[in-house]
């Protein structure tokens, strides 16, 4: 709507979720999440043919409806046992990074940036010069990214016809076949971001960027002009100039179901996944059979520990005036609570450079987003790389569509990183139609609420013990949330100050 | 060049659907030569690209209650100042010309018709009194764009 006078408090959105905290004496001491909006997705799908999933589930979200399309499509195809040729995965994987690349980018300078553009650090060394790129519709990476990011998600529609919530995955395949045009096309695309991404973003060509392997060499880069002057170098600076480096850590473990399908064996990732355990900071494959859904403080029917989706359920019950606070799920890997997300995908994916930063300072707010540019590096060459693969395989099948007697009963999952982080569904199929479906996204793990044994979820684990300046502009709780980028979007109610409030839903 | 007519707004919030009610409308109608019509919905960043391939934009939606509900009025894209929402989803149509006066090509000429709502609940539907009479004269101010029809 077009607000000519300010006055409607209907955002767009709905205002999906909010973030509560407790500060006692300007510090915060405890944080929840609170997911305002019940979404349903799960029971709209009970009963349904399988293949209708393919186009609700990306309606679940406008940023990334073709990780949610990847998701159930894979699902379909474990339950039954499809092959699916190697084009189809070069175009799914493609088309997943763009919508990935096109996230990033946004996240990074619309959204996460514009925050250091507050009149409050007018007097820091760096801020004219921050104004100059950052600021909103003015400054020159922002405006920029307005423009490469809307281009990115033009490969989409190449394959898709439309973006977002496009259905252009099938069981077996994609539905159109990789030719000299759309290739071109594509490669164009990408060819454009990636000149801007390496003199604008980073300051240096990727193959260097992406060489770069432990945390000195890179602070020693961070004092070169080529790349302290790039809009990645103004982030680094100002972020760890406020102690960002050193803050809001979360959860300790994370998790990633690995990043981009291998076109020759569809069930390998070309950036592996599997869980990190913080505590003893081993590496661990994935084992999703440890996956678990609390609802102890969730406005769904109760139901005791937690649950495996397969047998989980979705059954809303809000019930005002009690310890419940959110619409949102508290899935646990194990007994522990998860961080997903660029930070996670790249540390369990191999990333030299994030895992000696990561050894050298711990988790914290800029290492979240300073990883999250950095995976635009890894996204931009495997996009070329799978266009590359497709120019050499034109004319080999897009789709292998299966025999209706294919489409039998059974129970499986697909399991995906989409740009926020692991994102899963499970699903299972009886007397041909839909008997059950869970959806697990990203921020369900990174925003959980407190778990059957009382355990925070990600984010709120991060708010804990940050200092707060100035309640009526809680900027650092700003920076914070940004950092995790939050799918919802997100409104920060104070509760002052001095003394301990008790939180009221 | 081609000329877009963008129909926004979300049909679950009362008068907020107003733009896809014209939607509804103008869709039964056999369109002009050079005209394309859009049923935008709320796509926030994601309709900067309906703003794309054409000389003219028509932006068609609703107006915040300001004491005349129903008020079928066009404004200049400089009217519509920038939403105080949040970043990210928030974004709505004051955002969207921000952002299209900055990118790098030329932007179309945005032209705005929108009714004034007299309400806007969330997750009630249906247009109220007024605005849903507004609908009809929304479609009449856009006949213009619309292959002249015949009757028998």
């Amino acid at each position: 709507m077009a607000r000519v006078e300010l006055n409607l408090n209907l955002n767009r959105v709905e205002g999906d979720l909010e973030i509560a905290v407790v500060l006692e004496d300007g510090v915060v001491a405890e944080a929840r999440t609170v997911g305002t909006l019940y979404r349903g997705f799960e029971q709209i799908m009970l009963g349904r043919a399988p293949r209708d999933g393919l186009v609700i589930t990306p309606r679940v979200c406008g940023i990334c409806g073709t990780a949610h399309l990847y998701a159930s499509v894979l699902a379909l195809e474990q339950i039954w046992q499809l092959p699916v040729p190697p084009n189809a995965v070069r175009i799914r994987n493609l088309c997943l990074i763009a919508e990935g690349i096109q996230n990033d980018l946004r996240q990074t300078f619309l959204f996460f940036t514009p925050d250091f553009c507050n009149p409050r650090y007018r007097d820091r060394p760096w801020f004219d010069e921050l104004m100059a790129r950052f600021e909103p519709f003015r400054g020159s990476v922002y405006r920029q990214t307005l423009a490469q990011s809307r281009q990115a998600v033009e490969i989409v529609a190449q394959f898709g016809g439309q973006w977002p919530h496009s259905s252009y995955m099938l069981p077996g395949g994609v539905t159109t076949p990789p030719d000299l045009r759309r290739i071109l096309a594509c490669r164009s695309v990408l060819d454009d971001i990636q000149r801007w991404y390496e003199q604008v973003i980073v300051g240096a060509g990727l193959d260097e960027w992406l060489a770069l392997d432990n945390a000195d060499a890179y602070f020693g880069w961070l004092e070169t002009p080529a790349h302290a002057d790039s809009a990645l170098g103004l982030l680094s600076r100002s972020a760890r100039s406020l102690g960002l480096h050193a803050m809001a850590a979360g959860t300790p473990h994370m998790l990633s179901f690995g990043a981009w399908c291998d076109p020759q064996q569809a069930s390998g990732r070309l950036l592996p996944g599997g869980f990190y355990d913080g505590d003893s900071a081993t590496l661990s494959s994935f084992d999703q059979q440890l996956v678990n859904e609390h609802v102890r403080h969730s406005w769904f029917r109760p139901y005791p520990g937690g649950r495996h989706p397969l047998n989980g359920e979705t059954v809303p019950d809000f019930q005002p005036n009690s310890d419940r606070y959110t619409w949102a799920k508290a899935p646990r890997y194990g007994d522990k609570a998860v961080q997903t997300g660029p930070l996670a995908e790249l540390m369990i994916g191999g990333d030299a450079l994030i895992r000696s930063l990561h050894a050298a300072e711990g988790g914290n707010a800029w290492l979240r987003q300073f990883a999250r540019v950095r995976r635009i590096g890894y996204e931009l060459a495997c996009a070329r790389r799978m266009l590359d693969e497709l120019s050499a395989a034109i004319g080999q099948p897009h789709i292998l569509n299966p025999a209706k007697s294919a489409e039998i009963d059974g129970e499986g999952f697909g399991l995906i990183m989409a740009a926020r982080g692991a994102l899963g569904h499970w699903l299972k199929i009886k007397d041909g139609a839909i008997a059950q479906y869970q959806i697990v996204t990203p921020t369900a793990w990174n925003a959980s609420p407190r778990d059957s044994n009382g355990l925070p979820g990600h984010w709120e684990q991060s708010l804990v013990g940050v200092a707060v300046q100035d309640p009526d502009d809680p900027i650092e709780i700003g920076h914070i949330i940004r950092s995790h980028d939050p799918c919802l979007v997100c409104t920060v109610h104070m509760l002052d100050s001095g003394k301990r409030l008790r939180f009221a839903p | 060049m081609m000329r877009h007519i963008l129909c926004f707004g979300n049909p679950l919030h009362g008068d907020d659907g107003f733009g896809p009610a014209v939607y509804r409308r103008l869709a039964q109608l056999p369109l002009a030569d050079g005209v394309r019509l859009f049923d935008a919905g709320t796509p926030g960043l994601a309709a900067l690209a309906l703003f794309q391939e054409c000389c003219e934009a028509v932006v068609v939606d609703a107006l915040a209650p300001a004491g005349q509900p129903g008020r079928l009025v066009e404004l200049p894209p400089e009217a519509i100042p920038l939403e105080q929402a949040a970043a990210g989803h928030g974004y709505g149509v004051g955002y969207l010309l921000a952002a299209l006066a900055v990118l790098p090509e030329p932007a179309p000429a945005v032209r705005i018709v929108a009714a004034e709502a007299a309400v806007i609940e969330p997750y009630r539907p249906g247009l109220s009194e007024p605005v849903a009479a507004a609908v009809e004269r929304a479609v009449a101010l856009l006949s213009i764009y619309f292959a002249p029809q015949h009757h028998e």
